[in-house]
């Protein structure tokens, strides 16, 4: 029984110890040679903290990663990009180290994605900014489906419930994984839904071309 | 004979412009095809992102609508059914966060204006379009909406219809293109096929125009070199054969024809058919020409023949088709056919005075040297012996005569009918057009084979008697009827075929006044154009050698007549009498006719000269009137086996 226990043990710290990076080693160095040492670094604090709560519960990964993004400047698209909308990779934004309220949303969606916080908790949310009286977006967790949501915000840096956000007015909820596996059913054949969102259908083409 | 095969090889092989044009317009058809599916299939793709579009479209609004229902089903069942009556949609849902559907509409399309084919073959699927339903900071579940496929098919079907149509145009016009490219690159290969084809039917074209293309080039240097070769051996056999006739039928001293030339010539005047019944033949004697050579030396008595050949020449040259011949050194011979005894008489008389006296004039005493004038009224059914001899008869007669002129009259042939009887029975057989084909073969006695059925005619009337050719185209000659016995059996012929003879090779031989009348060639045209294409067997028409040589516009014009139907030429009663022979070659007949007696009497040299041209152009001799094998073996030893007559019945065919 004690061989199996150090069995396991030795495993989990196998585990730990090369678990498959957030950025792999081979796009870290294109990122590094296109933005340069510092954001190599940034990407080495990113991975410490994801490191840090890869053993935590959902409310310390929620906790680091929104941290860690929220520590990015805000910057609008049309400055960063010279487009009015874009959503930018999780890669692009902690690259050039600026991004306007979806590439937050976006990052930190991914990152708890790869800290292994199931995609069906996580929306995006377009919410209405009383306080600035303007369009934005929030990640939010929901622990179950009918729980209150978590918001994570890069506006107002703490993680705090639903309820306590009186300056956001929900607008729409949006879970890109959610409608890829939304089906007819019934009677007839089976249809499946080929894509869900134009901006998260471009994200995800963004995302497996490892656009930096 | 030949030719038919060769036309037949040459319909089974396709040609070079064939083959490109069916490669390219099947490599173009499949281009357009491929281009056809491609732009339909991307048509198809497009309908069905419309189709997502449009679901997509509404599945977001209808989401952010059903957000504002504060999650009562009541409510958002409305907002669904609202939108899903619009029949737009095929299929809305509404599922909940477990899961679980909340809602749901399906519709059943009705595609009537599309046909079941169509259906059957294209497969439209209308993508599935969701969005998620969130009621304040809740999620309430996924909303999928899908498009109604029927208008997708409808569009699809018009865009299939304008797209077959629009590409049917467009291969037409590449179609036509095509053509032309292709007829503009392929020209002189054509040309060569033209220069080739021309070889093989023994017609020789130099072509001018050397072609650009290298291959196409040296092909027709090489052809141009060839045909000339060839052109020359002809024209080498046509100076040889001219030498050779001038030798063979010309009398050296007086320029006139000599006794072969009348003997190879008769045998057109002593026929059935022969276009005169009749007439005068003069035999004249000179007496006396030893004692005027002693006189006046013998190149006084040589222009004195001149000068009496030409007196000869001056009173016959009233009479076409009459013939001036030396028979021997002292001895001429007139021939004026349609002559009748008392203007042959007459004539006798008028020569004997102006001889008389051009022999005075010699310096000459006329009662030592004079001429005798033996008269002969010959009639058609009279055989060369007879004429020569009886003619002789008469001038036997007349050198005894006081007046040396004296006239022996043929006794007339027993005519069994009148010429009105015979008139009535023609006329008769025309009206009820009663002739009827008989066929005599024509054998090559090497391959021991028929070359082919020369075709003959026989009357019944209506009692049942049978005339054969030889019995009523005399009188219908006489009648001027023969070439309205010939328009009608070529109108039979060609009207109601002998099926007998299906797929045989047959000939028919047309009378020089029948082709001679103007409106023939009009008549045969219309024949040939409304029934040429269904005569059952090939047709040789064969054309007498006194109207071809003439190698006039109206031969031209019949043998592109008969080449236009496929109708061979043929040509009888030859003698190779011509100046010059380049109308074989003009013409190409596929075999030319002559009497037995005709090719035994010629000279080696002329016979190879003949054989020289006529190889050349690809001609075949075929000898007529051999009546025993002892004629027909002296013919095979000049290299003549096809023959006609009584002796092809003595061949044992294979």
């Amino acid at each position: 029984m004690n061989i199996l226990k150090l069995f396991l043990l030795l495993a989990l710290s196998v585990n730990i110890t090369f678990a498959k990076p957030y950025v792999e080693e081979k796009l870290l160095n294109k990122i590094t040679q296109k933005y340069k040492v510092f954001a190599k670094k940034r990407f080495f604090y990113l991975q410490k903290s994801l490191d840090s709560v890869k053993q935590g519960s959902e409310l310390e990964k929620l906790e680091a990663v929104n941290n860690f993004y929220n520590g990015v400047s805000y910057a609008s698209d049309m400055k960063v990009y010279r487009k009015k909308d874009y959503w930018a990779t999780p890669w692009e934004f902690l690259g050039k180290d600026r991004g306007d309220c979806e590439d937050y949303v976006i990052s930190k969606y991914f990152a708890l994605i790869y800290l292994g916080i199931d995609s069906k908790k996580l929306f995006f949310t377009y919410v209405r900014s009383t306080k600035f009286k303007s369009a934005h977006m929030v990640l939010t967790y929901f622990e179950t489906p009918r729980s209150e949501p978590l918001i994570l915000d890069n506006n107002n840096r703490k993680i705090f419930p639903a309820s306590q956000r009186k300056d956001l007015t929900p607008i729409y909820n949006f879970n890109g994984e959610s409608l890829y596996k939304a089906s007819k059913r019934g009677s007839g054949k089976k249809v499946k839904s080929k894509k869900a969102h134009k901006k998260w259908d471009q994200l995800k083409l963004n995302m497996k071309r490892k656009k930096i | 004979m030949g030719s038919t095969q060769a036309q037949h090889e040459k319909e089974k092989n396709m040609t070079l412009f064939k083959q490109i044009a069916i490669m390219l317009t099947l490599f173009l058809l499949l281009i357009l095809g491929t281009v056809l599916v491609l732009n339909f299939n991307s048509a198809n793709e497009s309908a069905q992102e419309r189709l997502y579009e449009d679901a997509k479209n509404t599945a977001g609004s209808l989401s952010l609508s059903l957000g504002s229902a504060n999650g009562d089903i009541a409510m958002m069942s409305t907002m669904i059914n609202a939108n899903f009556d619009s029949g737009t949609y095929s299929y809305i849902s509404l599922v909940d966060v477990d899961d679980k559907i909340l809602y749901e509409r399906v519709a059943e399309s009705e595609l009537i204006d599309t046909p079941k084919w169509f259906l059957n073959l294209v497969d439209i699927s209308a993508p599935l379009a969701s969005a998620n339903v969130s009621a304040g900071w809740n999620q309430v579940g996924i909303l999928n909406v899908q498009s109604d496929v029927t208008y997708a098919y409808t569009q699809l079907y018009t865009i299939l219809k304008q797209l077959l149509l629009s590409f049917s145009v467009i291969a037409i016009m590449a179609l036509i293109s095509l053509y032309l490219v292709l007829s503009a690159i392929l020209k002189p290969l054509k040309k060569v096929q033209h220069q080739a084809e021309a070889v093989g039917r023994n017609k020789f074209i130099i072509q001018e125009k050397i072609p650009y293309t290298k291959e196409f080039k040296d092909v027709v240097v090489g052809m141009n070199k060839m045909v000339a070769k060839v052109q020359a051996m002809f024209d080498k056999g046509n100076e040889e054969l001219k030498r050779h006739k001038e030798r063979e039928y010309i009398d050296a001293d007086t320029g006139l024809k000599n006794r072969k030339y009348l003997i190879d010539k008769l045998p057109e005047y002593l026929k059935v058919d022969a276009s005169s019944k009749g007439g005068v033949n003069i035999m004249i004697a000179f007496s006396g020409v030893i004692e005027a050579n002693e006189k006046i030396g013998h190149k006084d008595v040589d222009t004195l023949f001149q000068n009496i050949a030409d007196i000869f020449k001056t009173y016959s040259k009233n009479y076409e088709n009459s013939i001036v011949s030396r028979m021997n050194g002292t001895e001429f011979s007139i021939l004026l056919p349609d002559c009748s005894d008392e203007d042959g008489l007459s004539i006798a008389h008028n020569i004997y005075e102006s001889s008389s006296k051009s022999i005075e004039h010699a310096g000459l005493d006329k009662e030592q040297t004079f001429i005798s004038l033996g008269l002969y009224e010959y009639n058609y059914t009279q055989n060369i012996g007879q004429l020569l001899s009886l003619s002789d008869n008469a001038l036997t007669q007349a050198k005894f005569s006081d007046s040396n002129i004296h006239l022996d009259k043929s006794e007339s042939a027993t005519e069994v009918m009148g010429k009105d009887a015979w008139r009535k029975i023609i006329n008769s057989a025309l009206e009820k057009s009663s002739f009827k084909f008989v066929s005599w073969t024509a054998v090559d006695a090497k391959k021991k084979r028929v070359a082919h059925n020369a075709l003959s005619l026989t009357l019944k009337t209506g009692d049942g008697t049978e005339y054969f050719y030889g019995q009523f185209m005399a009188p219908a000659n006489q009648a001027g009827l023969s070439s309205k016995i010939y328009q009608n059996v070529m109108h039979m012929m060609f009207t109601h075929p002998d099926k007998k003879l299906k797929s045989s090779t047959c000939s028919i031989r047309l009378s020089f006044e029948y082709l001679n009348m103007s409106e023939t060639y009009d008549e045969l045209s219309e024949l040939f154009r409304e029934h040429a294409r269904e005569l059952p067997f090939k047709l040789i028409i064969e054309m007498p050698d006194k109207l071809v040589r003439s190698n006039s516009k109206g031969v031209k014009l019949y043998k592109k007549l008969f080449e236009t139907y496929n109708i061979e030429t043929g040509v009888y009663e030859f003698i190779g009498e011509s100046a010059d022979y380049q109308y074989l070659r003009n013409l190409r007949p596929v075999y030319i006719k002559g009497e037995s007696s005709y090719f035994l009497t010629q000279s080696d040299q002329s016979l190879s000269a003949l054989r020289l041209i006529t190889d050349t152009v690809g001609i075949s001799l075929i000898a007529t009137g051999v009546m025993d094998l002892e004629t027909l073996h002296k013919l095979q030893e000049r290299d003549i086996h096809t023959i006609q007559g009584r002796a092809t019945e003595m061949i044992t065919l294979l």
